[in-house]
């Protein structure tokens, strides 16, 4: 598109009052050069018909930050050069009639110091609402080092956890505990000990089993770690569920997490929808108390999942990693739930790499350094089973936790031959694809191979093998693999 | 009994020529091998007696079937595990472990409860073979 | 063996073809080009790998053929290309499959024999874990065996050795090397190795004009050259210096050439006032080579 040069207006014409253009407060810098200190973000931004795209990106810029509806006097006793978020690019989004890709710097002095509740208030503010656009999407921030450096990070982190765990080299397994709702403690922790005994290393909460009439709390914590404790005497092995504390205050969730630590747990859980600043309140306690720290995305896909409004996971996903939690459910590519591979990919590197190139392709638009962070495990949830193993190990990698919910509790020989069929399926595939085999191709000669010796897998092949969920993604990625120079 | 620590207790026991694909997997990334032994395999027991030193700068899996082997010779009648760790920053930890030897019987673990105030239960789990003396629990 | 192979009723293998696909041919000619001279060593190697590719394709029409025995001794004079034939042997064991790695680790008794009781089996250990899958090459072998001191370490060394060259004979191969002499010496003592080493090659010394060769080669991979006038004096100092003691054929003349490049860089700097254009940064001139010491011991030669 025509690059319009800044238009800002100079001197004292600048402050006079009344109504003037964002692009002429200083919103649009076509010339800045973001500074390593600054945060960046890029928004889809889809102007109301009529609209100039770089008003309304300039318009963004500023009620992300400094401005409001008009000039106010007040401006002149800051230095408020520095506080204004700088539009510095705004490029059609390819194949995309009526919406644009904007960058916008915001200096570093403008967020509270490790604080997700100041970031986000700034960032997604006011400006979501904002009446000349029809839509606003945050697809991606760039997070500067000065910036990473004033967080926590993951309490336990990947490395940390496989340690405590004693468990390398392979994913981990999980199971989502079903039916969500209606079981007694007592039913409950009978399906926990039948996952773990077969095989499984974690059992799992769903997010909305807190303290209902069926089964309080503490009822579901002393049925699951009598559970813990009896699977892992029949194993050797070390084995968890991931309690969930969430709860209606601050002081309840404590209560919670206490009592799980008490009772020898050594994972508790929390959902999205608790809050960014409950979230880092989780985290630090969790790094106090020893404790892994699962986050089950809840409530996510109400902004995540349209194209053209909201927040992309993938920025949820650095504010996560920044928050300080353990665990995030970042997709499974080939299970019930949206996300593409190239997308879902992207997610996964924000999770677990030191430092993220730029990659378009994968939805990452900025390079993002982690500053040796501790990285964050993703979890595979949601409608897989054993029949895809290769395809999950090839996508996810290595560092995941698989959760087969269904695919564990709905085998037809009981939960504990679900969870061996897992667990087979798993430890043979990670043995061919280290012995140098084309496990990708070979997956089904693979687990037909193992199942030879393992009845529950056979079994579970034969129930799920052709079970798939292939329907076209409502968030692929927008870009032209070879970027067209903006005219 | 069977004690289904390591990335492979899932499987049958490995033979040696499968040992032999996943050392030659870790050398070839790089990693160093190392193989310890002991008779309490309780979960939490970390720290394994070493066989020697983790071995560095091999090329070929045989370097390390040959030490296997002469810990064996020693220690055949315990659980040997192989590891293999990874220094490259950000990691600099194990990456891979799996066991490569048992006792010819596991013994298991009793789980002990002791009653704690209100409903809670303190658990310990212990090893039935830690019973007897050191170098005679599998024998 | 292809399908076409298997079809006709009486099998034929193409001897070219297989060598082709070992990938041998390409490895030869690599000894070929990089070693001057050494011809009867180099048709030695030659002669070794046909008797392997032969093997490989005998066994192929299921011909009872043992493991061949692949351990050898290299005798010759220092600095007669004894370590890079080795690296080379190596990997064209690698290309005919006898074995799995193809690298070369070189070693001498300092590595293998401890100082202290129990220090010297896992010495020797450690090396030969880092050895298997590739070649073990053991320079001065000898000093391994010491016949004045029968309670010496080495002879510990010696028999965890031979019983991995027995036992590993598929995990690697031991290459011994040293002087002729003592070499003999050696097997004469250690029955155990003479009867386990299948392939003995001798290193000649280097002619004259193999060494000036040698020196050329050399000079011109570090983008140096000789002057008429300093080729003529490196032609009278390989002689000199060959009756002096120590010498050590091709190691001799690239240490003579060190020091001749330290002589050039110290005569340009002393020169400083003159343009340097690129034929003087490149070129060895005479004085560089005759200010050798071995020309101030015999001034006639």
């Amino acid at each position: 598109m025509n690059v319009q040069p800044s238009q800002t207006v100079k001197g004292k014409d600048r402050y006079k009052s009344g109504v003037m253009e964002y692009r002429k407060m200083g919103y649009w810098e076509p010339d800045y050069e973001p500074k390593d200190t600054d945060v960046i973000a890029c928004f889809r931004v889809t102007p109301q018909d009529g609209v100039d795209p770089i008003e309304a990106s300039a318009a963004v810029a500023g009620e992300s930050s400094t401005a409001t509806w008009t000039v106010v006097w007040t401006d002149r006793l800051t230095a408020t050069e520095k506080y204004r978020a700088k539009c510095y690019r705004v490029d059609p989004v390819p194949g995309t009639e009526g919406q644009y890709f904007a960058y916008i710097a915001y200096d570093l002095d403008l967020f509270e110091p490790g604080s997700i509740s100041n970031l986000t208030a700034s960032i997604i503010g006011n400006v979501f609402g904002f009446k000349p656009l029809k839509a606003l999407r945050l697809e991606d921030m760039r997070l500067p080092l000065a910036y990473v450096k004033t967080f926590q990070g993951p309490a336990t982190g990947i490395v940390v956890e496989r340690e405590r765990l004693d468990k390398f080299g392979r994913p981990l397994l999980g199971a989502t505990v079903k039916p969500k709702l209606g079981l007694s403690g007592r039913n409950y922790g009978r399906v926990v000990y039948e996952a773990l005994k077969g095989g499984l290393d974690f059992t799992k909460d769903d997010e909305n089993i807190n303290s209902q009439p069926f089964m309080h709390w503490r009822e579901r914590f002393l049925y699951c770690m009598e559970a813990v404790a009896k699977a892992e005497a029949a194993t050797g092995e070390i084995k968890g569920t991931y309690l969930n504390v969430t709860a209606a205050t601050m002081e309840d969730m404590y209560e919670r997490a206490e009592f799980a630590k008490e009772l020898g747990s050594c994972i508790v859980m929390i959902d999205l929808v608790i809050g960014y600043t409950a979230i880092q309140s989780m985290a630090k306690w969790a790094r106090r108390n020893d404790m892994i720290l699962h986050l089950h995305r809840a409530g996510h896909s109400t902004y995540t999942r349209q194209k053209a409004h909201g927040v992309s996971f993938r920025v949820i996903a650095k504010w996560m990693r920044l928050a300080g939690v353990d665990h995030i459910h970042a997709g499974t590519v080939v299970g019930k739930l949206e996300g593409d591979p190239a997308t879902t990919r992207g997610y996964y590197d924000i999770c677990r790499e030191d430092f993220n190139p730029m990659r378009l392709e994968h939805g990452v638009f900025f390079d993002q350094p982690w500053a040796s962070l501790n990285k964050l495990m993703p979890v595979a949830s949601g409608g897989i089973h054993a029949g895809q193993m290769h395809q999950l190990l090839d996508l996810l990698g290595e560092d995941v936790v698989l959760q087969f919910g269904g695919g564990t509790i709905g085998h037809p020989a009981g939960i504990a031959a679900g969870a061996t069929a897992n667990r087979v399926a798993l430890e043979a595939m990670i043995f061919a694809r280290n012995a140098g085999r084309d496990y990708v191709n070979e997956g089904p000669t693979i687990l037909a191979e193992a199942a030879r010796s393992c009845t529950p897998l056979r079994q579970a092949l034969d129930v799920w093998g052709d079970v798939t969920f292939n329907y076209a993604s409502t968030d692929q990625l927008d870009f032209v693999p070879t970027p067209s120079v903006a005219g | 009994m069977r004690v289904t620590q390591g990335c492979f207790s899932f499987l049958p026991d490995l033979t040696d020529d499968d040992i032999l694909t996943q050392v030659q997997y870790a050398l070839e990334k790089g990693w160093a091998v190392n193989l310890e032994f002991t008779d309490d395999p309780h979960p939490r027991n970390t720290y394994w007696e070493m066989w020697g030193l983790p071995m560095f700068d091999l090329h070929d899996a045989k370097g390390v079937l040959m030490e296997l082997e002469a810990c064996r010779k020693l220690h055949g009648d315990k659980y040997i595990r192989l590891s293999a760790f990874d220094s490259s920053h950000g990691w600099e930890s194990v990456r891979i472990s799996f066991l490569v030897n048992r006792p010819p019987h596991e013994d298991g673990f009793r789980l002990e409860r002791i009653a704690g105030p209100g409903r809670t239960q303190r658990y310990e789990i212990r090893g039935y073979g830690l019973d007897r003396p050191e170098g005679a629990r599998y024998r | 063996m292809n399908d076409a192979a298997r079809d006709t009723a009486a099998p034929t293998v193409s001897l070219a073809a297989e060598y082709a696909a070992s990938g041998v041919g390409p490895v030869l000619q690599q000894l070929d080009d990089e070693l001057v001279g050494l011809a009867p060593v180099k048709q030695r190697i030659r002669e070794i790998a046909a008797l392997l590719l032969v093997d490989r394709v005998r066994a192929k029409f299921g011909l009872a053929s043992e493991p061949p025995t692949l351990h050898m001794s290299f005798t010759g004079n220092p600095g007669t290309g004894k370590t890079t034939v080795a690296r080379r042997m190596a990997e064209i064991l690698f290309k005919l499959g006898y074995v799995r790695r193809g690298h070369l680790v070189a070693v001498t008794r300092d590595d293998l024999v401890g100082q202290y009781i129990g220090h010297t089996a896992p010495k020797t250990k450690e090396v030969l874990k880092k050895a298997m899958g590739g070649v073990l090459f053991i320079d001065e072998a000898y000093y391994l065996y010491r016949q004045e001191n029968e309670r010496d370490y080495g002879q510990e060394s010696i028999e965890i050795l031979l019983q991995v060259m027995e036992n590993n004979r598929d995990d690697l191969v031991v290459i011994l090397a040293g002087y002729a002499d003592k070499m003999d010496q050696f097997f004469r003592s250690n029955p155990g190795f003479r009867s386990r080493v299948a392939h003995h090659i001798d290193f000649p010394d280097y002619t004259d004009a193999n060494l000036l060769e040698i020196g050329e080669k050399m000079l011109a991979g570090l983008s140096y050259r000789l002057s008429e006038s300093a080729r003529a004096a490196l032609t009278q100092y390989i002689p000199a210096r060959r009756a002096q003691p120590l010498f050590a054929n091709a190691r001799s003349i690239r240490n003579a050439l060190d020091r001749a490049r330290l002589r050039q860089a110290n005569r340009l700097f002393s020169e400083g006032d003159q343009a340097l254009t690129l034929e003087r940064l490149t070129t060895i001139e005479e004085a560089d080579i005759r200010a050798s010491r071995v020309f101030g011991q015999s001034p006639g030669a």
